[in-house]
């Protein structure tokens, strides 16, 4: 009897089995699990707890054995849901995963990226290479008298000279004055060197700066931008002017860049010279290659392989007499750009008008 | 400058133009590298028995009036080359120069008076009778053609031909249209007019020289005849004039009077004195020679003796140190012979490289007051400058170090640009109305004007920056920007012959003018990039990176605010909104130092109004000087406390008008113990706060070097503290 009553047993409890696992493999969710989990482990109305309870029910001599089959039941239900809370935990962390899931090909949020203006890093370039061959920058106002402007420089008045740069001059007393807005920045050197008193020398500066003259078309701007170079000492020569500028020049565009020399005339140099480079942009060759393919003229030099660059020369003797310097003693060298001009090649800007714009779409493209 | 390749063959051996190792563009080339550069080439094919040429387009500097001709450029051709020049046949000099019977002589025909010999130092004037005017024979006028030079009959045709083959201007006048059949060279009279060949009538004054008739002007000296006496068809007689005219004289009258021609051209940077004579007899010759008639013995002449051109002792060995290379005795004696030079050995000298140097009468304007190295450039631009090999200077001790204006004033730059704002650069001109309308550190002085500016918009100097870079500003939003964001440094102009600027604060050595240099700045539109949201500038976004600047270069700035439209010592506030205005002051300073700066926002009508943009745009400009930092700036760390810190929050509701900076004056002088900063946190107004009165929430941070504070004795410190505030600030 108690064989067969543990039998019976034994087939009511694999009857709870196999609804236990059906319904188990019916849950599809956490809140399902739950519900599942107190229906058969409930403390108070759990099937677990019902089945125990009819322990007493049971014959004595069964009572072992029903026990025994209650608790493997019970090992089931626990093996099962523990089975399932894992894969529905592990289903949950991979949606939270998903979730946090971050697209960090989305751009960024820089802070703003400013710039200088082109004339400003190709002045700032300038200066930093001079520094390092001992150089000092000077500076001056830009409101400039005659005297400092021309005629301490070997123009005097009714010079056709003046006529290569139209001046701006100021209004009223102040044009009967002689006051106008510097055409180049030689007065710079001119109060460089009078400020020396005639000695204090050598001089090695660099004088970079706004100038002015009455001219305004494509190619000119009544405002543009020189840096000009002044060395007074004992015994400086023209090749020393060369090896100068040689190095700057090759600094300033490439390491192969070549120089050549065009005698020229200059009222505050002589000799006085046109410095031609081979073109940056072609390499001196004076051809590129087109998008076809094809070869055409460099742009740049028209074709030739060298562009003009910039003036220099052996101060002239009468600008050291006028600056207080004994030229039979001292002698010295000058050379002036343009800054825009160099800007526009480094940076490809076509027209000069366009570094003034200011258009910030420009600007900020120069960070170099 | 044109010149014909076949040309300069009658002077100097030249190849044949078309040679190809040694033809015209050759010659260009060798031209180039003396100092003659060539601007342009063109070929020209033969023309029936008239051979292929060239034309040589030259630059001639300013300098070299001399190689303005086709001999002029021959002659430093035959030096260039080493060959042979050969001059141009000149007619025998007449005899008989006193011989004055009438109608026989230059003398009979003609009188000649020059009043003003000071400006008019020669004057040469040949007589050719019976002249027949016409058209010029093929091979003169295709010379002058072949330069660009029109022809117009074969008597003027000799002039011009003479002028390009010599350099000497001459002018041909029709004898029977002169007045009393003389010249008189003199001043011109105030108001006195003449018609010139161009048909002008110019109207004339007493700075400038004419050649007139008994009754009129007939030419003006040096620049244009008269059309009153110029040959024509009828022309029988003709008076040759060959003169030498004061440069200075020539180019004013032609400035003056808004000419140029090829004559002034010449006259200006000064023709050969010596020439004049010369040149009269090689053009009457050919005159004979092409129009016929017969040339009157005599030269009518007045002169008076100019100084010659002083000798230049030079030392070749000076001249090879000053170059840099070594220099050949022969070759140095041969160039400077070549281009006309008298050279002269100096025998007192031991070494035998010293000479003594004169330079022809045609070079004299280059050889003023001369010295060494003004012969010293001839011989290195024949001998030419790529020849010289480059070296380095050899100068010991380094210049200066970088000067602390420039330093700072990359600093700024450079902070400026880190904040994001780009760096522009505009003209320092602009229109008055414009430069009114905006503030500016020289709001209380007049703007400079310029004599000739371009055109009314470019009339005065800018006394700010911001006027032009708010437009820079506009012209970024017309072209769609969604924000500005400009910074530019540059000098600000003014007149202070009135409103004299402090001494303190001058940059400029110029009596009565004001220069200084000032950083201005405009920011406006949207903030960051779209995926930013929408938050758009505003002025206090503009003044965090004044301040941040500021304390960049180690200075404390504190803002007042301004009326709108006012000039503050220092400052103008021109142009900005009503009760957005401020100046900027140096902190620490006295309540009455200038101001530094301005900052605002932009007033709504104006040049620089909302309406023009949509954005209202925050401007600030300020002195560069003020960010100077004070000499004696400590470098030195202060050491952060290691205790933890407490922050404690305080809402005051106060009124509107209590400045924050007088808040935090207030709190800086109840001088709490431990207090380290009291930073605004929120301005509120809005439901639940009383008209007229804002919510400002202030956040103070309290830490002691010692110890850690306690949270009770922190607020019994901010308690007093907000009770305090509140009593003396409170609504």
């Amino acid at each position: 009897a108690s064989a067969s009553n543990a039998g019976a047993d034994d087939d009511r409890l694999a009857v709870d089995r196999a609804r236990f696992l059906a319904e188990a493999d019916a849950v599809t969710d956490r809140a399902g699990l739950d519900a599942l989990r107190v229906s058969w482990l409930g403390r108070k109305k759990g099937r677990i707890k019902d089945l125990m309870g009819q322990m007493k029910s049971v014959p004595a001599d069964a009572r072992r054995a029903y026990g025994q089959a209650v608790n493997a039941l019970k090992q089931t239900v626990d093996a099962r849901l523990a089975e399932l809370t894992e894969a529905f935990e592990s289903r949950a962390s991979a949606a939270r995963a998903a979730e946090a899931r971050i697209d960090l090909t989305l751009p960024g949020r820089p802070p703003a990226l400013g710039g200088l203006h082109p004339v400003t890093r190709v002045t700032r370039t300038i200066e930093s290479i001079f520094a390092s061959l001992g150089y000092s920058v000077a500076e001056g106002p830009e409101v400039e008298d005659d005297v400092r402007n021309f005629e301490k420089l070997n123009i005097p008045a009714d010079h056709p000279a003046r006529d290569d740069q139209d001046t701006f001059f100021l209004d009223g007393d102040y044009g009967a004055r002689g006051l106008l807005l510097r055409t180049h920045t030689s007065p710079v050197q001119v109060r460089t060197m009078l400020a020396r008193n005639g000695g204090q020398l050598p001089i090695r500066v660099i004088c970079p700066g706004r100038v002015y003259r009455n001219d305004n078309d494509l190619r000119h701007s009544p405002m543009f931008h020189q840096v000009e170079c002044l060395a007074i000492a004992e015994g400086l020569t023209v090749g020393d002017l060369k090896g100068t500028l040689e190095a700057f020049l090759q600094a300033l565009f490439t390491p192969d860049t070549q120089i050549r020399l065009r005698p020229s005339f200059f009222p505050f140099t002589e000799p006085s010279a046109e410095v031609d480079i081979t073109c940056p942009f072609c390499g001196g060759s004076g051809t590129v290659t087109a998008a076809d393919g094809s070869e055409m003229p460099c742009p740049v030099c028209s074709g030739t392989g060298w562009i003009e660059i910039l003036g220099c020369g052996m101060v002239d003797p009468r600008v050291l007499d006028a600056c207080g310097i004994d030229p039979a003693v001292y002698s010295g060298f000058a050379f002036g750009l343009g800054l825009d001009r160099v800007a526009m090649i480094r940076y490809d800007i076509p027209n000069i008008r366009m570094l003034f714009d200011n258009d910030e779409r420009l600007l900020r493209q120069v960070q170099d | 400058m044109r010149f014909s390749y076949r040309w300069l063959a009658d002077y100097v051996d030249l190849p044949d133009p078309s040679a190809e190792d040694d033809g015209a563009h050759v010659l260009a080339t060798q031209l180039t590298d003396a100092g003659l550069a060539i601007e342009g080439f063109e070929d020209v094919p033969a023309d029936g028995d008239a051979p292929a040429d060239a034309v040589l387009d030259l630059e001639i500097t300013t300098n070299r009036p001399d190689a303005m001709n086709h001999l002029g450029l021959a002659r430093e051709i035959a030096v260039l080359r080493d060959t042979p020049l050969r001059p141009p046949p000149v007619g025998e000099p007449s005899a008989a120069d006193d011989d004055t019977t009438e109608g026989q002589t230059a003398a009979g025909a003609a009188k000649l008076v020059v009043e003003d010999l000071a400006r008019c130092p020669r004057y040469v004037a040949l007589v050719i009778r019976g002249v027949t005017v016409g058209p010029s024979p093929d091979g003169l006028r295709r010379r002058l053609e072949t330069i660009g030079v029109r022809s117009i009959n074969n008597v003027v045709d000799v002039t011009n031909y003479v002028l390009w083959e010599t350099g000497q201007p001459l002018h041909a006048f029709d004898l029977k249209r002169l007045e009393g059949a003389q010249v008189r060279v003199r001043p011109a009279a105030e108001g006195e007019t003449l018609t010139t060949l161009d048909g002008v009538e110019r109207t004339l004054d007493p700075s400038m020289l004419v050649i007139a008739d008994a009754a009129q002007p007939i030419a003006l000296a040096g620049i244009m005849g008269g059309a009153d006496s110029e040959v024509t068809e009828a022309t029988v007689d003709v008076l040759l004039e060959s003169a030498h005219f004061d440069p200075a004289t020539v180019r004013r009258g032609a400035k003056t009077l808004g000419m140029h021609t090829d004559a002034s051209h010449r006259f200006e940077r000064g023709t050969d004195p010596e020439a004049c004579l010369w040149a009269a007899r090689r053009a009457a010759a050919m005159l004979v020679d092409v129009a016929g008639g017969t040339l009157l013995t005599g030269t009518l002449e007045a002169r008076v003796s100019l100084d010659p051109p002083p000798p230049i002792e030079i030392d070749l060995d000076a001249l090879a140190a000053f170059a840099g290379i070594a220099i050949d005795t022969e070759e140095a004696v041969r160039i400077l012979t070549g281009l006309g030079f008298a050279v002269e050995r100096d025998a007192a000298a031991a070494d035998g490289r010293r000479y003594r140097v004169t330079p022809p009468s045609w070079r004299q304007p280059d050889f003023v007051d001369p010295y060494p190295a003004d012969v010293y450039e001839e011989v290195l631009r024949i001998i030419g400058l790529d020849a010289i090999p480059s070296t380095l200077p050899a100068i010991g001790d380094v210049d200066a170090p970088v000067a602390p204006r420039i330093a700072l004033r990359r600093r700024i730059q450079d902070h400026l640009a880190a904040c994001g704002l780009a760096e522009a650069i505009n003209f320092a001109f602009l229109d008055r109305a414009r430069d009114a309308a905006f503030p500016s550190p020289l709001g209380a002085q007049q703007p400079i004007a310029l004599r000739n500016p371009l055109s009314e918009r470019y009339a005065v100097l800018r006394r700010g920056l911001l006027a032009n870079l708010v437009e820079s500003a506009h012209y970024n939003l017309r072209r769609g920007a969604d924000a500005v964001r400009l910074f530019e440094i540059g000098h600000a102009f003014g007149d202070d012959r009135d409103a004299p600027v402090p001494d303190a604060l001058r940059e400029s050595d110029l009596d009565g003018v004001a220069e200084l240099e000032t950083v201005a700045l405009v920011l406006g539109g949207r903030a960051g990039t779209p995926w930013e949201g929408g938050r758009t500038f505003d002025v206090f976004d503009l003044k965090g990176i004044v301040e941040s600047l500021a304390a960049r270069c180690g200075v404390a700035l504190v803002a007042r605010p301004a009326d709108a439209d006012a000039v503050v010592a220092g400052y103008g506030t021109h142009g900005l909104r009503a009760g957005a205005a401020a100046t900027l002051h140096r902190a620490n300073r006295a309540n009455d130092a200038p101001a530094v700066g301005v900052i605002g926002l932009l007033a709504d009508a104006g040049a620089g109004a909302r309406s023009q943009t949509g954005l209202d745009l925050a401007v600030a400009e300020l002195r560069v000087a003020a960010l100077l930092p004070e000499t004696d700036a400590r470098l030195g760390v202060t050491v952060p406390p290691r205790q933890p810190g407490i922050t404690v929050d305080t809402t005051l509701n106060h009124p509107r008008d209590v400045a924050w900076t007088t808040i935090a004056a207030a709190i800086d002088d109840a001088r709490v113990d431990d207090l380290r900063t009291a930073r605004l946190k929120d301005r509120y107004t809005g439901k639940g706060v009383t008209a007229g009165t804002v919510n400002t929430t202030i956040s103070f941070h309290f830490q002691s070097d010692a110890r850690s504070l306690t949270q009770d004795e922190v607020n019994d410190r901010h308690q007093a503290l907000a009770r305090a505030l509140t009593e003396r600030f409170g609504a």
